[in-house]
């Protein structure tokens, strides 16, 4: 019977889930992930972690709960750093420590360390660390690292093609197609930028997308946007923003503020999320700034009154529409004076500008 | 006559609004929910029906507020819509060129920002009421005075005193020392008021730019104490319009003859008062997620549910309006 590793539906889970379910399963390891939030699982959790951490860890903490006697191993990767001269929020590094100081008689953990701060630092040093405690043979570790970099890569372009990681990660094969044209049914387009984990856990976020898809808007996140795209976006900070999950926030609510087909963004924030709060500010700044679009801000918390959320939600969408409606009118006047203006120079009515304009 | 009728269910006070086709206001009912709004919603009906003239048809029907859905699934209601829109369309439609509404309720306040005559940006209280009716309402009781000479008496105070106005529990604490040590009921009360504005511009108005005109709404609109401390905060005049307690329900009104200008109405009658009605509830046991789910009956038959996150509830029943 082959090993049992579980991975906590939680945290980074969204962003890695599919390159490391490849890794493992490549060495022959089975996965096996902790069930979808439920309240019963979210006060476990609360119970079991100190009153400082925020919603995300205490949440997390709760995931590695409905693991623990299911597996062999839990994997907790202790991240430091996922790129250069940038870090992951302190509380993840901390989180293996967390896990085996308060939970007791938690099995052995996979808690290497993957810290890509410094110039030539790799991934495969982590990968090796952790493939070690599994076989023996280097090449065959090698080979699941390759197939985990390629299963990550096929992730990223399913999210960049507008499948939302929520969707893709629980597969290994995230190969959706007419997703595009699916996601496009909608009247309006909303970009919602938050953490992976908060946008979707479909508990904590009460459902989130899914309202808004069922109100007739399209849903946009940070994750639909290349890597290198978001980054590039976040430079107009007049400082690098260290922090990784941040950056890409930033940089996403910049690109989709500039982006003339994106009616109104909504920032999730979790309560007591330091890193939040202030992109949150940043956010804020620069739609008050430079965009005219419409921006809501939401904090999460582990309250699960849905009211207060609706109304907003609600209330939102309605001033979406209500302003998108004003400017479509606003421009379908410009297009009639332009094609008055066509007809009075030329002297006879030009037939496309007229079509044009009758639409 | 024909009008529209609009319906706002709020945490403290429930609201109605009887419309003419013209868009002004036929008659109005403020009453208190007292934690009934199925029957503050008939009874306010039943007091509607009797003011009105018999031959009186409702040709639309909207209701707003946080107790919306309820009573949306009671009367037939033709929209259901949140509050930060009813209460945006009727203010502009009330102050032509308004470009800020403060409005404080019972249990939630909010201000709407509007430029060109559309909402440009919203914000609402969070997890705290400090400043809201509700809190006012329990102060004046324990100073035993009227809430109705609340402001009044605010408004002849010479020196407000000043006061913590951060957290209502803190607030209620300083208040109770400043009258220990002497100071009278006039000044503590201005000085209330002073410190509700200042907590309200520092949270829920936070980085919002107030212009003129501003229009103050919602049952603390009433008190003359919080509108000149408004005024003293901002120095701006501000507006309080005529139906400054119904504005919800006015603007639920207004959707209402919108939504109705092609289709019928799905108003139920005023028959709707004699019913009975009852809204019970229990804790689903399909997962651990041990949602309570609302059910609403109606002579021993369910005509409505929600609270389930899965559906597995309410999708049981045909509804037109879906409520997640």
């Amino acid at each position: 019977m082959s090993l049992k590793v579980g991975i906590p539906r939680a945290l980074l889970y969204y962003y890695y889930f599919p390159q490391w379910a490849a890794f493992f399963n490549h060495l022959g390891v089975q996965v096996v992930v902790s069930r979808e939030t439920t309240r019963g699982l979210l006060e476990k959790g609360l119970r079991s972690t100190v009153d400082e951490a925020c919603l995300p860890v205490k949440l997390a903490v709760g995931h590695v709960l409905d693991l623990r006697d299911r597996v062999d191993y839990i994997f907790l990767p202790r991240l430091v750093s996922m790129a250069r001269r940038e870090y992951i929020c302190p509380k993840f590094l901390g989180f293996p420590d967390m896990v085996r100081n308060t939970i007791d008689g938690i099995g052995p953990l996979i808690d290497c360390n993957l810290d890509l701060y410094r110039k030539n630092s790799s991934q495969y040093d982590f990968f090796y660390a952790v493939g070690k405690m599994f076989t023996r043979n280097p090449v065959k570790i090698r080979r699941a690292y390759h197939a985990s970099l390629e299963a990550l890569r096929r992730h990223c372009l399913a999210m960049e093609s507008g499948a939302l990681a929520g969707e893709t990660a629980p597969e290994t094969t995230p190969a959706h197609q007419n997703r595009t044209g699916e996601a496009r049914a909608g009247d309006v387009n909303v970009a919602v930028i938050g953490h992976p984990y908060n946008l979707y856990d479909r508990f904590i976020s009460m459902n989130l997308i899914k309202r808004l898809k069922e109100n007739g808007a399209n849903v946009l996140t940070a994750e639909q946007l290349p890597e290198q795209m978001a980054r590039r976006e976040a430079q107009r900070l007049p400082k690098k923003l260290f922090w990784t999950l941040n950056q890409r926030m930033i940089g996403a609510a910049y690109h989709y503020f500039e982006r003339p087909d994106v009616h109104g963004v909504i920032h999730v924030a979790s309560f007591g999320c330091g890193p939040d709060s202030m992109t949150g500010e940043l956010i804020e700044r620069y739609a008050r700034k430079w965009s005219r679009k419409p921006l809501l801000i939401l904090t999460l918390d582990e309250h699960t009154g849905e009211a207060g959320m609706v109304t907003r939600l609600e209330a939102f969408l309605d001033m979406v529409r209500w302003r998108r409606n004003l400017a479509d009118a606003a421009a379908a006047t410009t297009t009639k004076i332009i094609a008055k203006k066509a007809e009075e120079t030329t002297g006879a009515p030009d037939t496309s500008t007229g079509v044009f304009a009758a639409k | 006559m024909y009008g529209y009728l609009g319906i706002d269910v709020g945490s403290v006070s429930t609201n109605l609004v009887f419309m003419g086709e013209d868009g002004t206001v036929k008659h109005s009912i403020y009453l208190r929910t007292r934690g009934k709004p199925i029957e503050a919603v008939q009874r306010g009906l039943k007091m509607l029906k009797e003011a009105l003239p018999p031959q009186t048809k409702i040709t639309g029907v909207g209701t707003t507020g946080s107790g919306r859905h309820l009573a949306g699934v009671i009367t037939g209601a033709d929209i259901i819509k949140n509050e930060i829109t009813t209460h945006a369309i009727a203010a502009s439609n009330v102050v032509p060129g308004v470009q800020t509404i403060l409005e404080i309720g019972g249990q939630d306040s909010k201000i709407i920002i509007l430029r060109n005559g559309v909402v440009a940006d919203f914000a609402m209280n969070t997890v705290c009421a400090a400043g809201t009716g509700s809190f006012l309402d329990q102060q004046a009781a324990r100073l035993n005075i009227d809430i109705e000479e609340f402001g009044p008496l605010a408004l002849r105070s010479r020196v407000p005193v000043q006061i913590a106005g951060r957290c209502a529990v803190f607030a209620e604490s300083d208040m109770i020392h400043k009258q220990q040590m002497g100071y009278n009921v006039e000044d503590i009360l201005a000085g209330l008021c002073d410190a509700l504005v200042r907590n309200y511009l520092n949270n829920v108005g936070k980085g919002k730019e107030i212009l003129p005109p501003v229009v103050f709404q919602g049952g603390v609109a009433a008190n003359v104490g919080m509108k000149r401390a408004f005024e003293k905060a901002l120095d701006m005049e501000i507006h309080v319009p005529p139906y400054f307690n119904v504005m919800g329900a006015l603007g639920a009104a207004m959707l209402a003859r919108e939504a109705t200008s092609r289709k019928n109405t799905g108003f139920r009658g005023f028959g709707i008062v004699d019913r009975d009605f009852y809204a019970g509830g229990f804790a689903c046991d399909g997962c651990p997620n041990v949602c309570e789910v609302v059910e609403i009956t109606e002579s021993g038959r369910v005509i409505a549910r929600w609270g389930d996150r899965c559906g597995r509830w309410s999708g049981l029943l045909e509804q037109k309006e879906k409520i997640s």
